[in-house]
Parts: structure tokens; C-alpha cells; sequence
């Protein structure tokens, strides 16, 4: 009996000793929670500099700031500018780089699990605000009225905004061309080959290439999103093809499967891929040795950015010379017309909604702008409303883009000109790897797309596919 | 006689209401939970259902058997991965565990060297193993290529005729570890007395193994072979952090395509796949229990 009571007492003093414990903490939340709403009343009244420094010195000491973002969205460039962020408000940024190929459906899952950072990423474009984070009021701080919006050009604001009207995104990106081909120049003039402009073409450069034991076309297919790149940003080629194509795409009056320009695309890249133009193992290959390959003369082409070359020339040595040409799958001639790029939101649930708008506020001064810049190897430019900032265009775009016809740049790029295309990224490129390994057919990659799109279109209860 | 049930009861350490908290948190938040996930796959439950989901019958199921992204062959992978693993990991643990609990130097030590893989987190694993595994510039292509034995070098994660060996292979190396262990600790408590009687009367290793280990080990083997069948049904991770069901579709799983549906707000779905899931385990675990039980009571 004595045991009994014993046992009895002192599960109920646990019991108790987990309440006061819990009671504590709600006392001190409601606690910060009064001296945020006090101290935001009293910023009312002050001006924004003073806001700032009574922010740093005051509001969010010691507090974190989580961002959620895929591996290459941020790199280093915003190292200098977190740091910075970091000391001036005296608080710690936590930055959780998942790998990309595991990113989005991480970040789908802690957006419906509540569990989100306070600021997550997306790779946003003009339909991507509403596809992809599904219910952009319910997890998205709504910026619309935040002074730095208009820093964006409006085609880059679009990316930011949901079908409601709002804005909730902020898209700090360049304006460079994108994903188009990058070649060793000096390579070409040493083996006599002229850039290609046609399939044809192509074929029979990669063949000269590969026979002189050099990777004609190197394609990272391990990373999982860049060997899409081919088939997608040559939506120029498709809508030439098929006048009305994108509208019909986003009014689901078209499909991609049965297009036989589509069909045709996909049937050279498996031509390319059999031939092993692509690499001996392109399929279980990532780009983290992309550079190497170039600077040892071991590829002579690959997908990538103008800004590059500049890159592989700074961290290889490498003393030749590069340039750029359009993909020619296709035969295209069209130019990768792209507002899109990934974008940072602010999370709803965050627990320091505050600090959130500040990092955005703090990122879009000047200062931060030409920080991020500067310290991208990979942009030459930023496409922002900013002439106080010091652009580093290189010769080789310049060069590039003097050579494109201005009316092959009207149609942006298949993934961001259609609706729910981009969502479907990852899945798409599987099934590409598996029509490239003869498990599935061509057109069933494009029987798949229209159903992933459709299954999108429902979820978003689109009316155009009711 | 009741003073024999006093006895039994003065030796309890606690009483019987201490079970209700646990059972309460039992049902809360696994069975209810569970019954829920089976409920909701008759739905048309997405991520954007705001205004409370349908009734669809059975809807997702047929969508799950008759869609092009080829759900039937992620069931049969998941099948097969059990059925392999198991064999893989059963059959030399059980070798290693005897052999281990012989009279050996470094016993021990062989023993922590095996179980080690098995304290590794599957994300470590993966990313070191991506590396190893690499064709163009991964350690074990570039040891076969020093050893002069380049024509084994293989396209370990990309190639359709090995993709699915390579994971089998990466899973028997971790679990092995496991499943000796718990073997070992059933093969300690068989008498030594019953091997002598075996040898004194000529039988050899296969028949002391035959008649002796393997019937007297019929507990550890149900243990194994539960633990190993559920986990064999509920494979994800191993699969997500070396192909993440690649190349193409080819190491996809009930799992990983079940993640794919729930990240893209497709609840309805995702729940029919965890159902179908879950009658298999149950099928095969109740199979399992009454088949190894029945020998039980037999011996």
C-alpha cells in the first residue's frame, strides 16, 4: 500500500513538474511577445534608420534566422551579406543547403508539415508561386507593400507574385544568357569544326570530337536537373513549330505528347546519348567535376551559363579561349528567354516575422546588391533597378548576344512559359534517363508530362482542366 | 490458490493501470493514426482541399494499378528488395554468428568490426558510397583499374544490370552486422551439452546445424525474419540516398513514389499506396508469425 502511494505521488509530482515546466515557457513566450508588440509600436513612430539600429541593438539579439534553400541557389555570394546581417542585428543565420535533387520535395514537406524555415526558397517563374507552394497565403508573408519591391524589374516581380494579385517572393538574379552551349573555342580551331547550328551540324562535330578521344558534350545526368535543360530551353523551336503552342498548353488545349517537334528533340538526344556523345557514363555522372573536364581538355561542350567560362578560366588555369552558341536540338535558333530564377519567401509560421522582412530589407541596400555580385563568380550581371551597382558583362556575351536575332527572343523557355511544366522538373529528367535506356518510350515522356500537369492542375483546381 | 495469485502479484515491479498511458499514446498516435491513413485513400484528399475532402471508392487504387508512372512496378520492387535482402543478410549472418561463437582469437573484435556498419545513419552512407561507387573517378572503379582488373569496373549506379545489386549489396554490408548480433545471442543459449551428445554420436557439422541450431534458433530466426521483412516492405531510405529511384525509374519503391505523392499534396494518393503497403505487411507478418509459431509448439 505504501509503495502504491509512493508510486502515486511521485507520478503525480512528474506530472506536475512537466506542467510548471511547460507553464514556464508559455509565461516567457507571452513575455517576448509583449516586448515585440511594444517595441513595434514604438518603431512606428521612428524613422527608418533609427528602426534599424533599434532593431540590431535591441529586437532580435541572439534570435536565429533559418533559410531553407537548394544546393547552388546561394552558393558563397551571400556569405559576405549574412555575415554582415549577422552582426549588425546580432542574431545567427542557420542556412540549410539540401542537395538539389532532394530539395523540392523536402521543402513540400515541411510546408505541409508546418515545419518550414523562416525563409525557404523556391525556383520560381511566372506560374511557379501557385503550383509550386500550392497556397501561397497560407505559408507566404505577404510583401506587397515592402518598400524594396520596386528593386525588381517587373518581369522578375511576376515570379513573385500568385494568381491573388500579391507579392510575396524576392527574386535577386541575372540576366546573362542561360544554359546555352559553352565551347572550348581554341579546341574547334585546332580540330577545324565550325559551331554548329543544326542537328546535323551537331552530329557531326560530336563525332569529330569523340574521335579524337575527347567527350564531345559533357552532360551531368547525376545531378538529375541538367540534362532537361536540353529539351526545355529550346521552347522557342517548339512554339515556332506549332504557332500557339504555349497557349494552348495553358489552357490545356494542347499536349506535349503526339508533338512531333517534341518527339523529335528527344529522339536526337537519345541518338546523342547512344552514341555515347554525352560521356561514357553520363547518366551516373554529376557536375561537380564539370570544370576539371573542361580545364583538362577531357570535354569540349557542355550546357551552362555565360558567365562560366569566366569561372572555369579563373579555377582551372585554363589559357583557352571559350564561347557560346544556341542548343541545336531541333535545328533551334531561338534564344533561352528566361525571367525566371530562384526566389526567396518569407514563411508565414516563422516565429520571427520581424526578422525576416529585415533580411529582405537588408539584402536589397545597395551595399548587399554589389556584395552579391561581387562575390558570384557565376553572375556577371544583376537584373535589378539598381544604377548605383558596377556590372562585370564579359566580352563573350556581348559577343554571343550581338550574334542572336532579336525576334528569336520573344518565347521564354518551355519550363516557365507553361503552366505546372517547371513542377515536374525531376520527374521529367527520370523519365528521360529511362527513354535514354530504352525502358520507356518517347512519347510516353510526353504522355507523362500532360499527366503530371493535369494531376497539378487539379490539385490547383485550374479551371482549364475541370 | 489465492494466496499463490498474492505471490504473483507482489512480484509485479508495476501495477496494471500503468499500462493505460502507454496504450492511450499507442492508440492515439499510431493506431488511430493508421486507420485514418485507410479512411483517407477512399478520398480525394490534396493539399489544396480546404473545403474537406470526397468520397472516390475506390478511385486511387485503380489509378495506382492502371497509371502510366508504373506504381505496380515500385510493389514489385519493394517484394523484391525484401525477398533479397533478407536472403542476403540472413543466410551469412546466421554462418557468421556460428562461426563467431566458436573458440576464436579476435573474436570480438570480428564481431564489433561487423555490427559497426550498422551504427552508421543511412545519410552517411550514401554520400560516401556515391563517391566510392562512382564510375569515372570513384574509389573502387580506380582500385580495380590498380589491381589490373578493369574489366570489372562497372557503371555501379547507372547501369540497369547493377543498379539493383549494388543496393543489395550496400544493405547486406550495413545489415548484416545487425542481424548476427541478435543471432549470436540465440545461439548462446542453446547447451553445449546437446553438441557433444551430437558429436559423441558421429554427427557431422550440416546435421548438428540441421538438427540442433536450426530448430533451437527458431526464435532469433522469427525475430530476424519479422524485423527483416518489415524493414525489407518499409525501404526507403538506402534507395533515396543512392539512386532516389534511379536511373529513370528503375530502384523505385512503394516508398519513394508514396513520398513523391504526399510532397506534391497528393494525400488521397499517397495514402492508397501506404494501404497497399500495409495489407502486404500484414499479410506477409501474419504469414510469417503463425508459420514460425506453429514450429514452435511443435518442438
Amino acid at each position: 500500500m505504501k509503495k502504491k502511494l509512493v508510486s502515486v505521488v511521485l507520478s503525480a509530482a512528474m506530472c506536475a513538474s512537466m506542467l510548471v515546466g511547460c507553464g514556464g515557457t508559455t509565461d516567457t513566450a507571452k513575455e517576448d511577445t509583449t516586448a515585440k508588440e511594444e517595441t513595434t509600436d514604438e518603431e512606428d513612430t521612428a524613422d527608418a534608420g533609427e528602426k534599424t539600429d533599434a532593431a540590431a541593438s535591441t529586437d532580435f539579439s541572439g534570435e536565429e534566422l533559418s533559410i531553407l534553400v537548394s544546393a547552388g541557389w546561394m552558393d558563397n555570394r551571400y556569405d559576405e551579406t549574412i555575415a554582415r546581417f549577422e552582426e549588425t542585428y546580432d542574431v545567427t543565420v542557420d542556412l540549410q543547403a539540401i542537395p538539389a535533387d532532394q530539395y523540392d520535395d523536402l521543402l513540400q514537406s515541411k510546408l505541409t508539415t508546418d515545419s518550414c524555415a523562416d525563409i525557404f526558397w523556391i525556383s520560381s517563374n511566372p506560374f511557379a508561386v501557385d503550383s509550386v507552394i500550392v497556397d501561397p497565403a497560407k505559408y507566404c508573408i505577404d510583401f506587397s507593400d515592402a518598400e524594396w519591391k520596386d528593386i525588381m524589374p517587373e518581369a522578375r516581380q511576376a515570379s513573385c507574385k500568385a494568381a491573388d494579385g500579391k507579392l510575396y517572393g524576392l527574386q535577386i538574379w541575372h540576366n546573362s544568357p542561360e544554359y546555352v552551349m559553352v565551347y572550348n573555342k581554341t579546341m574547334f580551331e585546332e580540330m577545324k569544326l565550325t559551331v554548329p547550328t543544326t542537328y546535323d551540324e551537331m552530329l557531326a562535330v560530336c563525332e569529330k570530337i569523340a574521335a579524337e578521344g575527347v567527350t564531345p558534350w559533357f552532360m551531368p545526368g547525376a545531378d538529375g536537373w541538367q540534362h532537361p535543360l536540353a529539351f526545355f530551353q529550346i521552347g522557342g523551336v517548339y512554339e515556332e513549330t506549332t504557332p500557339g503552342l504555349y497557349d494552348g498548353l495553358n489552357n490545356n488545349t494542347a499536349t506535349f505528347a503526339n508533338n512531333e517537334k517534341m518527339l523529335e528533340v528527344l529522339n536526337q538526344y537519345k541518338e546523342l546519348s547512344d552514341k555515347g556523345y554525352f560521356g561514357e557514363d553520363w547518366i551516373g555522372t554529376d557536375s561537380s567535376n564539370m570544370q576539371n573536364e573542361f580545364g583538362d581538355r577531357n570535354c569540349a561542350m557542355a550546357m551552362a551559363n555565360s558567365s562560366y567560362i569566366k569561372q572555369l578560366q579563373d579555377e582551372t588555369g585554363s589559357t583557352d579561349e571559350f564561347g557560346l552558341f544556341l542548343i541545336p536540338l531541333g535545328d533551334n535558333d531561338t534564344y533561352p528567354t528566361n525571367p525566371a530564377g530562384p526566389t526567396m519567401f518569407g514563411y508565414k509560421g516563422t516565429e520571427h516575422p520581424e526578422l525576416v522582412e529585415e533580411f529582405f530589407k537588408f539584402v536589397t541596400q545597395t551595399e548587399s546588391l554589389q556584395e552579391i555580385l561581387d562575390n558570384s563568380p557565376s553572375y556577371t550581371n544583376l537584373d535589378v533597378n539598381d544604377d548605383k551597382i558596377e556590372q562585370h558583362w564579359l566580352p563573350e556575351e556581348e559577343a554571343f548576344m550581338a550574334t542572336v536575332d532579336k525576334t528569336k527572343m520573344a518565347t521564354s523557355v518551355l519550363q516557365t512559359g507553361t503552366k505546372y511544366t517547371n513542377d515536374y522538373w525531376m520527374d521529367w529528367s527520370a523519365d528521360m534517363v529511362a527513354f535514354c535506356q530504352g525502358t520507356m518510350e518517347a512519347n510516353d515522356v510526353l504522355t507523362n508530362m500532360d499527366a503530371n500537369r493535369a494531376e497539378a492542375a487539379g490539385v490547383a483546381g485550374d479551371d482549364a482542366w475541370k | 490458490m489465492s494466496e499463490s495469485g498474492g505471490k504473483v502479484n507482489k512480484k509485479r515491479i508495476y501495477p496494471n493501470w500503468f499500462l493505460i498511458i502507454p496504450l492511450l499514446l499507442y492508440v492515439g498516435f499510431f493506431l488511430l493514426p493508421s486507420l485514418m491513413g485507410v479512411f483517407y485513400s477512399f478520398t480525394d484528399w490534396t493539399s489544396r482541399s480546404t473545403d474537406g475532402v470526397s468520397f472516390v471508392g475506390l478511385e486511387n487504387y485503380v489509378e495506382i494499378f492502371t497509371s502510366n508512372k508504373d506504381y505496380v512496378s515500385g510493389i514489385f520492387n519493394t517484394l523484391k528488395f525484401t525477398v533479397v535482402s533478407n536472403v542476403l543478410k540472413l543466410i551469412p549472418a546466421l554462418l557468421l554468428a556460428i562461426m563467431l561463437q566458436e573458440k576464436m582469437r579476435g573474436k570480438n573484435f570480428y564481431r564489433t568490426l561487423l555490427y559497426l556498419p550498422s551504427i552508421l545513419p543511412f545519410v552517411i552512407i550514401g554520400l560516401i558510397f556515391k563517391s566510392i561507387l562512382n564510375y569515372n573517378n570513384g574509389l573502387l572503379n580506380g582500385v580495380l583499374e590498380f589491381l589490373q582488373l578493369g574489366f570489372l569496373k562497372q557503371k555501379w549506379l547507372s547501369d540497369l544490370d547493377v543498379v539493383w545489386k549494388s543496393i543489395f549489396g550496400l544493405d547486406a554490408w550495413r545489415g548484416i552486422g545487425y542481424v548476427m548480433t541478435i543471432f549470436i545471442a540465440g545461439l548462446s543459449t542453446i547447451p553445449k551439452t546437446y553438441y557433444e551428445a551430437a558429436q559423441i554420436d558421429g554427427a557431422n557439422f550440416w546435421q548438428r546445424l540441421r538438427h540442433i541450431t536450426l530448430p533451437m534458433l527458431s526464435g532469433a530466426i522469427m525475430i530476424n525474419l519479422v524485423f527483416g521483412l518489415t524493414y525489407g516492405l518499409k525501404v526507403f531510405d538506402i534507395v533515396y540516398v543512392l539512386t532516389n529511384g534511379g536511373p529513370g525509374h528503375a530502384t523505385e519503391v512503394m516508398t519513394t513514389y508514396s513520398y513523391q505523392l504526399y510532397s506534391s499534396g497528393q494525400y488521397g494518393m499517397a495514402t492508397a499506396l501506404n494501404t497497399i503497403l500495409l495489407i502486404i505487411t500484414l499479410i506477409v507478418g501474419v504469414f510469417v508469425v503463425r508459420k514460425i509459431g506453429k514450429q514452435e509448439v511443435q518442438q
